[in-house]
C-alpha cells in the first residue's frame, strides 16, 4: 500500500500541500524545524488518527487557524480516499466519501508504522507504553480487538467511579465486574496469542542488528496469573481501600528481557536503542504477515543515530518494505542522510511548511 | 447578533436548548419563524404546549400516554404475567413494531452509569419491585442496550430479582444501544490506545 496523493490545509506549519507520491523510497531532507516530522505525523494520523507525538488535535491546527484537514489518496488491493477535519466543534473522517462511524471499521485502512526517538520509551518507559504497543498492533490487525478494548476501558471508568463512592453499591459493582471480565478476558487472549509470535519476530530482529550473542526475550505479563473474576474477587478488601481497579489488563505487561535480565534496567543505552528498532521491526514484519503487505514505513530521523552495524541489519527491511510495492519515508537533516541507502529514491526538500522536488 | 430584537435572541437560546440543535441551526428555525406565515407559529406554539400537558407517564409501566394508565397496560387480552423491561419509552414501539409480544412493559428510565452518577435509586427498578409484589408475574424479559451500561444493567436486575422468585429471561441479542455513537465519542473513547490518560493514577506501574 501506498499513499499516492496527500493534502493538507493548515496542518502543523503547512497552510497547504498537495503533493503526488510514487511507491518507493522518499527522502525529506530539510534544516530542522522546516516540517518534515509533521509531513510523517499527518500520514500517521491518518493511520491511527492519533499524533505519534501525543500532539492533541488543536496543536495540529496550524498557529492562527481554526481548524486542520488531511486528506490522502491511498492506493493498494483496493484505492482508498480518506478525509479528516478536524475543528473546536467538529470533526469528520470520511472513507471514500462515506462518514466513518465507527472506529473499528477504519482502523487498518491505511497501515504505518513509525520509527522516531520516542521509541526508545517502548523500553525505558513506563508498562503503558508497551501496552499501547500491543493495543496498536492488535488494532490494526483484529478487528475485534478495539471494541473490546473500548468496552472494556469503559467498564473498568464505570467500576472506578462506583469504587470512589463512600458506601460502594456491591450489586451494581458486580454488574461492572462482570463486564470487565468478560472483555478482559478477552483482551488478555488476544494479547497472549500475540506475544509468542512477536517474541519470536523481535528476537531475530535483535540478533540480526545487534550481531551480539546475548538473546531477547518477550514475555506477556498479565496482571494476574490465574482467574481475573477471582483476582478481583479476593482484592475487594484492597480496592476499597485503594477506590480503584487493581487487576485486569490495564494493568499487564509486555516485559523484555536481555539475557534473562529486565532490560529497562540493565540494557545499556546502545541496547535499549536497538531493542526499541526490533520491536518496530518486528511490528512491521507482524503486520505485513498478518494482512499480506508491508505498512508504510515512517521513519523520523533515527538512521543519524545507527552505527553501521545496526543500520546494515536495518536495511533489508528498508528494501522488502520497497521491493512488495511499499512505500518508506525518511526524514533527515541534508549531513546525516544515510549514503548507504539504494540510488531509486525521491528526494523532496522540505522548507518552511513546503515541499519540492529534488534533482 | 447585535441587530437581532431581543425576542429573536431568546427565541434562539430557547430552541438551542433542545438536543442535535446547534446555534448556526437555531438561529436559522429562529429567523424562520418570526419571518413566515404567522400560523406556522401559531400552530407549533400550540402543538408544542398540547402535547406537553397531555403527555404524561404511564403510572404503571411508564410508557408516554395520554391515558391512564397507558392503552398496553389497559389491555386486558394483553398478558399480565410477563413484563418486558426496557430502557426508554420509546424501545417499546421498537418492540411492539416486531409484533410479536404479547405482554406488558417496564420503562427503566435509563441504565446503571457510575460515570453520569447514575446509580439503581435513580432507575424505576422499586417501582418494578412492586409490581412484582402486587401483579402476579411470573416471568421478567430484560431488553436492555447490549453496551457496558446496559449489560451491567441487566446482569445487576437478574439478581436484584431472582430475590423475588420470577424468573428473569434476556433478550437473545438485546436492543441496539439508544443512539449510534458518534464519531467524536468514539474518539473520546480511542483514549483505550493513548498511554496519556491512564484509567487511574494506580494503572502505570
Ligand atoms: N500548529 C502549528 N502551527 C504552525 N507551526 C507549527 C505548528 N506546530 C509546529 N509548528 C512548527 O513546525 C516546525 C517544526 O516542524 P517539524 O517538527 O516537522 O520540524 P522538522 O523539520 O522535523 O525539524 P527537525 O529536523 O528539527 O526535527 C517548527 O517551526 C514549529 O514551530
Ligand atoms: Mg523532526
Ligand atoms: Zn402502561
Amino acid at each position: 500500500m501506498y499513499v499516492a496523493h496527500l493534502r493538507l490545509r493548515d496542518f502543523r506549519n503547512y497552510p497547504r500541500l498537495d503533493v503526488d507520491f510514487s511507491p518507493g523510497f522518499h527522502l525529506l531532507l530539510g534544516d530542522n524545524a522546516q516540517g518534515k516530522t509533521n509531513l510523517l505525523e499527518a500520514i500517521y494520523l491518518l493511520a491511527t488518527l492519533r499524533s505519534f507525538r501525543g500532539a492533541s488535535s488543536e496543536q495540529l491546527v496550524r498557529h492562527g487557524q481554526r481548524w486542520y484537514f488531511v486528506g490522502c489518496n491511498l492506493v493498494g488491493p483496493a484505492r482508498h480516499d480518506i478525509k479528516l477535519f478536524w475543528s473546536a466543534t467538529q470533526r469528520k473522517l470520511t472513507l471514500d466519501g462515506q462518514d466513518v462511524r465507527r472506529l473499528a471499521d477504519y482502523l487498518g485502512t491505511l497501515r504505518a508504522v513509525v520509527f522516531c526517538s520516542e521509541d526508545l520509551q517502548l523500553v525505558k518507559g513506563p508498562a503503558s507504553r508497551r501496552r499501547r504497543f500491543m493495543d496498536l498492533l492488535l488494532s490494526q490487525t483484529q478487528p475485534t480487538y478495539l471494541p473490546t478494548l473500548q468496552r472494556y476501558m469503559r467498564a473498568v471508568r464505570a467500576r472506578n467511579a462506583l469504587l470512589k463512592h463512600a458506601i460502594v453499591d456491591e450489586a451494581a459493582l458486580d454488574g461492572f465486574t462482570n463486564e470487565v471480565v468478560r472483555a478482559g478476558n478477552e483482551i488478555m487472549k488476544q494479547r497472549r496469542n500475540l506475544a509468542p509470535k512477536l517474541g519470536e519476530m523481535l528476537r531475530l530482529a535483535y540478533r540480526n542488528m545487534s550481531g551480539a550473542p546475548e538473546e531477547l526475550r518477550t514475555i506477556y505479563k498479565p496482571s494476574v496469573d490465574g482467574d481475573l473474576a477471582v483476582a478481583l474477587a479476593q482484592s475487594r478488601q484492597r480496592e476499597r481501600v485503594q477506590r480503584i481497579t487493581l487487576f485486569g489488563p490495564h494493568r499487564d505487561d509486555l516485559v523484555l528481557l536481555l539475557d534473562d535480565k529486565p532490560a529497562s534496567v540493565y540494557a545499556s543505552e546502545g541496547q535499549k536503542r536497538t531493542i526499541a528498532l526490533a520491536m518496530k521491526m518486528a511490528q512491521t514484519e507482524y503486520v505485513t504477515a498478518l494482512t499480506g503487505s508491508p505498512p508504510i514505513l515512517l521513519i523520523d530521523d533515527v538512521m543519524g543515530e545507527l552505527d553501521n552495524k545496526r543500520r546494515a541489519g536495518f536495511l533489508p527491511l528498508l528494501e522488502l518494505a520497497r521491493k512488495s510495492g511499499g512505500q518508506v519515508f525518511l526524514t533527515c537533516t541534508a549531513e546525516n542522510w544515510p549514503h548507504d541507502l539504494a540510488l531509486d529514491l525521491t528526494r523532496w526538500r522540505v522548507q518552511n511548511g513546503r515541499l519540492s522536488k529534488v534533482g | 447578533m447585535r441587530s437581532l430584537p431581543p425576542a429573536v435572541a431568546e427565541l434562539i437560546a430557547a430552541l438551542s436548548q433542545l438536543p442535535g440543535i446547534g446555534p448556526r441551526t437555531a438561529e436559522r428555525l429562529a429567523l424562520f419563524l418570526v419571518q413566515g406565515p404567522k400560523e406556522t407559529a401559531e400552530d407549533l406554539a400550540r402543538a408544542l404546549v398540547s402535547a406537553r400537558e397531555r403527555v404524561v407517564h404511564c403510572n404503571i409501566c411508564g410508557a408516554l400516554t395520554e391515558t391512564q394508565p397507558c392503552a398496553i397496560c389497559g389491555d386486558p387480552s394483553r398478558d399480565i404475567s410477563v413484563v418486558c423491561v426496557v430502557e426508554r419509552p420509546v424501545d417499546i414501539l421498537l418492540i411492539e413494531k416486531a409484533g410479536t409480544y404479547r405482554g406488558r412493559f417496564h420503562v427503566l428510565g435509563g441504565k446503571l452509569s457510575p460515570i453520569d452518577g447514575i446509580g439503581p435509586e435513580d432507575l424505576r427498578i422499586a417501582e418494578l419491585e412492586s409490581r412484582i409484589d402486587q401483579e402476579p408475574i411470573r416471568e421478567i424479559i430484560l431488553a436492555l442496550p447490549t453496551d457496558v451500561e446496559g449489560d451491567a444493567t441487566s446482569h445487576y436486575l437478574a439478581k436484584r430479582l431472582s430475590q423475588k422468585g420470577v424468573k428473569t429471561t434476556r433478550l437473545a441479542r438485546g436492543l441496539p444501544a439508544g443512539s449510534a455513537l458518534e464519531f467524536a465519542d468514539e474518539l473520546t473513547l480511542a483514549r483505550a490506545l493513548e498511554d496519556r490518560h491512564p484509567l487511574d493514577s494506580g494503572s502505570q506501574p
